[in-house]
């Protein structure tokens, strides 16, 4: 497997809610303004005032891979999961195992999609650019997101709600 | 060393091209009772219905194996292993012998005693040739007896083909093992409003015909028919384990690292029986995803490696047409032999459903339809850390906008959890 080249890191406490990335997902994919059709999608939280961009994590071990029905999921060499388009008939058992609730189903197709980093353009992905203001989306390369980091992130989560284990 | 492999399915895929990847000198064989590369049989129902092409089913081509160095036995059954000597037995006589043996020759699938049931016009849907042969048949009417999963995909598959389609169920409601009767309800309600008749709680006494099929009888009623399918689940392919005197119970039972009792002989896929990586009951989960896992284990385990399976887990979903459902750990049926507080959590939304089963504050297993179901991954998580429901209930009201940026995970399902108003 390839390793992961680069991340895409969510701050959603500087998320405004703006949607703007979602419409340059979906210009990038579909070339239409059509927010149905973006692969980052934002959760909105009304009684918590938040905001939270949601995209692929591209598990190393992804669920997804494994319970497709078609074999559509599929790893691609910047370490992102594709759905194959030609395959998949729109089971949507990827988006039901997915942790974070990532793939989205184009409400056209029945298809999913996820984030593919825009790895056929150099720029980098659009939603980054279209974020630059807010910075709730930044790039992490593989150098920087050594595994310290991420486990930084998510002792975030854990300091406020520490699990009780077993029992 | 030579590893020989019994069953060309997932699990043995998993285990050849898992060995493979990690060692080049090992010698592979697969001993394959079918005639055609490794297939999926999840897809075998969308190829009958025409929403996929043949090649697509494959997951592997014939040059795969050639170019990876495996060696395959096409249409090639074992019947006997000799674990004292070493070899296996074919039916065609041919003796093979092993360092290391892997039995992942999946289930057989279950022939109810139905009088009739061996007349022409009588298909199942778990193998490919069987399944080529019903899209090639002619018909307009057909019955699928029983409702699996493949039964279900299989009724939509040959309704989209033009068939008048009945289902019949021996139990109260559809994908009983699967689902809680009210999901279940509203999937049979999906399915009659495409114009398929489900009948529950009905018994197939008998297919009419001569030597085809012009029939089938069952307790409440009669219903002229040219084909049948059967799909009344699968069951472990246990006999040629003991024929090494290999521990069987409802499958081939596997230690942690899926070892069997005798010793070099490991076994994966359908034909184990596993335990449940939630709850640790023994169990059988006969689906893909925990298939796949429990090849990688056992490769790496011959390989020399000390890995431990940690346990099967169930998932499945079922659509038909434009209803999607989900279900994932136990069914509410499941919970009622074991003690302890339960609850019930039931939420419902014109056509979406979310059913979550609670047993001692943690998640037990859910079930949702539609948008609800977009979120299920959440619970599915909360149930493998074992996260405290009651507990997350009460906490998501007092956490501050800096904390919630960090738990949304938590907010969303808390709201989801909260009792009817």
């Amino acid at each position: 497997m390839e390793p992961r080249r680069e991340q895409l890191l969510i701050d959603p406490q500087k998320c405004t809610g703006c949607a703007r990335c979602t419409i340059a997902c979906a210009m990038k994919h579909h070339s239409r303004i059509d927010p149905a059709l973006s692969r980052i999608r934002i959760r909105r939280f009304e009684s918590q005032d938040l905001n939270v961009p949601v995209i692929c994590m591209a598990c190393e071990k992804a669920p997804c891979i494994k319970v497709c029905p078609m074999n559509a999921r599929t790893r691609q060499t910047n370490g992102t999961i594709s759905t194959d388009t030609d395959v998949c008939i729109g089971c949507r058992a990827c988006i039901y195992i997915c942790p974070v609730g990532s793939p989205a189903a184009n409400p056209y197709t029945g298809q999913t999609m996820t984030c593919d980093m825009c790895a056929d353009d150099e720029t980098g992905p659009w939603c980054i650019t279209a974020c630059a203001t807010e910075g709730a989306l930044t790039l992490a390369k593989s150098g920087r997101l050594t595994a310290a980091i991420v486990r930084e992130r998510a002792n975030g989560g854990r300091k406020i709600y520490p699990y009780k284990t077993g029992g | 060393m030579k590893v020989l492999i019994i069953g060309n399915g997932i699990a043995g895929n998993e285990v050849a091209f898992s060995i493979r990847e990690r060692c080049r000198e090992t010698e592979i064989c697969i001993v394959s009772a079918e005639a055609v590369p490794e297939y999926d049989p999840c897809s075998l129902p969308y190829y009958l219905g025409g929403d996929c092409r043949r090649r697509d089913v494959f997951r592997k081509q014939k040059r795969d194996y050639v170019k990876n160095g495996i060696d395959v036995k096409y249409n090639n059954k074992v019947a006997s292993i000799r674990p004292d000597k070493k070899t296996v037995i074919t039916e065609n006589g041919e003796k093979l012998g092993y360092d290391k043996l892997v039995l992942a020759h999946g289930g057989d699938l279950f022939i109810p005693p139905i009088d009739g049931i061996d007349k022409k016009g009588v298909f199942s849907c778990k193998q490919l040739h069987e399944t080529q042969r019903l899209k090639a048949h002619k018909g307009k009417c057909a019955v699928v007896i029983g409702s699996g999963a493949i039964g279900i995909e299989a009724a939509e598959a040959l309704k989209k083909k033009g068939y008048e389609v009945h289902v019949i169920e021996l139990m109260g409601w559809i994908l009983p093992a699967l689902f809680d009767e009210p999901t279940a309800k509203r999937l049979e309600t999906a399915m009659e409003s495409h114009g398929i008749n489900v009948y529950t709680n009905e018994k197939v006494l008998k297919i009419n015909g001569n030597k085809r099929v012009s029939g089938v009888v069952t307790d409440k009623r009669e219903i002229k028919c040219s084909t049948v399918v059967v799909a009344t689940g699968v069951v472990p392919g246990v006999g040629l384990a003991r024929t090494a005197n290999i521990a069987t119970e409802r499958g081939i039972q596997v230690d942690r690292y899926m070892r069997t009792s005798v010793s070099d002989i490991y076994a994966c896929g359908d034909c184990v029986e596993t335990v449940d990586a939630c709850t640790g009951e023994v169990a059988m989960f006969q689906l893909k995803h925990n298939a796949i896992e429990q090849g990688q284990i056992v490769a790496r385990n011959i390989l020399g490696d000390h890995i431990k399976y940690l346990g099967a887990y169930a998932f499945a979903r079922a659509h038909f047409f434009d209803t999607h459902a989900v279900t994932f750990g136990k069914t509410m049926r499941a919970t009622d032999c074991i003690l302890g507080d339960k609850e019930l959590i039931e939420k419902e939304n014109g056509g979406d459903y979310l059913r979550i089963v609670l047993l001692d504050g943690k998640v037990a297993g859910g079930q949702a339809i539609g948008q609800y179901a977009d979120d299920i991954g959440f619970f599915i998580g909360a149930m493998w850390r074992k996260d405290d429901m009651n507990r997350l209930r009460k906490k998501i009201n007092q956490l501050t906008p800096t904390a919630a940026a960090h738990s949304w995970h938590h907010i969303l399902m808390g709201h989801l959890l909260q009792p009817a108003p």
